[in-house]
């Protein structure tokens, strides 16, 4: 099972101080897939990652990198995978081609030259640049480019698309999705939701330093609450239907429309409605970002969380 | 190692550059003006007349004429803290400044180890230093010939020994301090302190005997200064860069653990008189 698995923490907690940015992270992201990474700032996004490259040291839990324990033998997981930090600092006093160079000689010259090239044409990013002389989102396009050019097999990518154009965007998700075709595995932190919903083929959301969900976007979206309204061809009593499994009646008017929540399957509200005489049926879907933000619902103490 | 070594020496260049330029400078106009100094008429006597706090800060003024004390006085004697600025600012900020600009969170996350990183730097950090020490030595080798000083290139070189074991001393105090305290400038400060302060103890301890009890305990009482043209006291100079090594690999070990900062967690922080006080801050009230 674990060789399927390109990352995966068990139990990671990380405090600063009183802090406890982590408090438990249990994450599995499979080989191959794309996992959106999911919260608010300060839930613990960048924690998590920043312990999976063992830049800071969990005070407890298990890491496994690509099968790598990363506090065991750190470079083994760095050689296989490529980083964007949330907050990208590059040398001002070095040109961007220098830059690359740089990180490239710290691996041992691994970078694909061409390949850095094709990238930087892309994303409209000029080698010769210094980076004293670039906007953030070149810089960030600089970021984007040094964590794909040695082609790594995993990418940890903390907001990548921070700063960047919304055309721009696009062609960093088509990068991704090129990336994960030729066999990459993609975990992205974001608080954008359109983000995570645009490339994302699984979505794990972290409140206050605990993983409180992991599914399929799609599957996120049809296991939450949603709303039906019902419109039948006489007045009915509809009181048997908020007596269906997982269905609530919200409301009903003169025995014509009737409003009711449904959590889960759909089944039994269908079996329900079958004994009815019904006109029309609108059921209301939430968007991720609903689904979202009802997990943040109330959750003040998340802002006293580090990210 | 070797990319971040070159990269170092990259970075440093402009240090290098300056402190060489320098150094160098004030080397040649040093060496050039041993003649003029040594043959003033009256010397001895304006040298006597000085106080006996003058003599204690600066050694033996009457040796002036002689080229070891010649050396001492007019080079050797500041040197630990003129270019002590530079390397004790340099160590501190060698690893710890990267992690200040948010830049060693990316040079990490590259195939690299700590060590590597560590002793590459380390490398690089020394190579500068030792650039800056041989142009000074240079300034004094390349006047020689027409000066009268009568100092062989080997002689000259003798006192850029206990020099660079003094710098290397106080430049890796600094390394670990960065690595322990919660700023890079606050690591720089503290060694550079300690180095100020032991340069004034040692003179101190020339006016006042109860002083010297302290000062024998410290890295600048192994310091032969100019004098060690004539011969280098090499358990000193062994025992100055024993201890140099001893602090680098302190500080590497500390490398090797702690969290590399981003943000500022993990640092110090003094206790709030405000909570001490039972007080809540304006700013939580509001919030």
């Amino acid at each position: 099972m674990t060789q399927d698995l390109a990352l995966m923490t068990e139990g990671l907690h990380k405090s600063y101080g009183r802090v406890h940015a982590l408090q438990g992270v249990d994450l599995e992201v499979r080989r191959g897939e794309i996992l959106g990474f999911l919260g608010p700032n300060g839930a613990g996004k960048t924690t998590t990652i920043r312990c999976v490259l063992d830049l800071i040291r969990p005070d407890s839990g298990t890491i496994r990198v690509l099968g790598i324990d990363p506090q065991a033998d750190p470079v083994a997981v760095k050689r296989r995978a490529g980083y964007l930090p949330g907050e990208l600092s590059l040398e001002s006093n070095l040109r961007v081609e220098g830059q690359l160079r740089y990180y490239s000689d710290l691996g041992g010259n691994r970078a694909d030259w061409d390949h850095v090239r094709d990238l930087a044409r892309r994303l409209e990013l000029d080698l010769a640049m210094p980076i004293r002389n670039l906007s953030k989102g070149n810089k960030q396009k600089v970021g984007v480019v040094q964590a794909l050019m040695h082609r790594p097999e995993l990418l940890l990518l903390d907001e990548p698309t921070s700063g960047l154009d919304p055309l721009m965007q696009q062609e960093v998700y088509r990068l991704f999705r090129q990336a994960q075709a030729n066999g990459a595995t993609i975990f992205f932190s974001s608080h954008v939701i359109s983000e995570v919903e645009a490339i994302a083929s699984r979505v794990a959301i972290i409140r206050a330093g605990v993983i409180v969900e992991e599914a399929e976007p799609d599957r996120l979206v049809s296991m939450a609450m949603r709303r039906v309204h019902v419109r039948f061809q006489e007045p009915v009593d509809p009181a048997p239907l908020g007596q269906a499994e997982g269905v609530d009646l919200v409301s009903q008017r003169n025995g014509l429309h009737a409003t009711v929540q449904v959590a889960g399957e759909m089944d039994p509200l269908i079996k329900a409605l079958a004994a009815l005489p019904v006109a029309d049926l609108d059921i209301e879907r939430p968007s991720l970002e609903e689904i979202f933000l009802s997990y943040y619902a109330g959750q003040e103490e998340v802002s006293e969380h580090v990210g | 190692m070797w990319a971040e070594f070159k990269h170092t020496l990259r970075r440093m260049r402009g240090q290098i550059i300056g402190w060489s330029i320098g150094l160098g400078l004030y080397g040649l106009l040093m060496a050039f003006l041993f003649d003029s100094v040594s043959q003033i008429e009256g010397m001895e006597a304006l040298i006597q007349s000085y106080p006996e706090e003058i003599f204690g800060f600066f050694g033996d003024l009457m040796a002036i004429t002689t080229p070891q004390g010649y050396l001492d006085i007019y080079f050797f004697n500041y040197m630990t803290v003129i270019i002590g600025i530079f390397a004790v600012s340099a160590a501190a900020g060698l690893l710890a400044g990267d992690e200040e600009r948010g830049t060693l969170d990316l040079i990490l996350a590259h195939p690299l180890s700590r060590s590597a990183l560590f002793w590459g730097r380390m490398a690089g950090y020394v190579v500068a230093l030792v650039i800056v020490l041989g142009v000074g030595w240079l300034s004094w080798v390349i006047p020689s010939g027409s000066s009268g000083m009568g100092l062989s290139p080997i002689e000259f070189l003798r006192p850029f020994g206990p020099l660079l074991g003094q710098l290397l001393l106080f430049g890796m105090l600094a390394l670990l301090l960065s690595m322990v305290m919660p700023s890079s400038r606050s690591a720089g400060m503290v060694a550079g302190g300690l180095l100020v302060a032991n340069y004034l103890l040692v003179g101190l301890a020339n006016i006042n005997e109860n002083l010297k009890a302290v000062v024998d305990w410290t890295p600048l009482h192994f310091y032969q200064g100019g004098y060690a043209a004539e011969g280098l006291k090499w358990g000193w100079l062994a025992g100055l860069l024993a201890a140099a090594a001893v602090l680098a690999l302190l500080g590497w070990w500390r490398f090797q653990r702690r969290d590399i900062r981003v943000g500022g967690e993990g640092g110090w922080r003094l206790p709030s008189l405000r909570r001490m006080l039972g007080r809540r801050p304006e700013a939580e009230g509001q919030a």
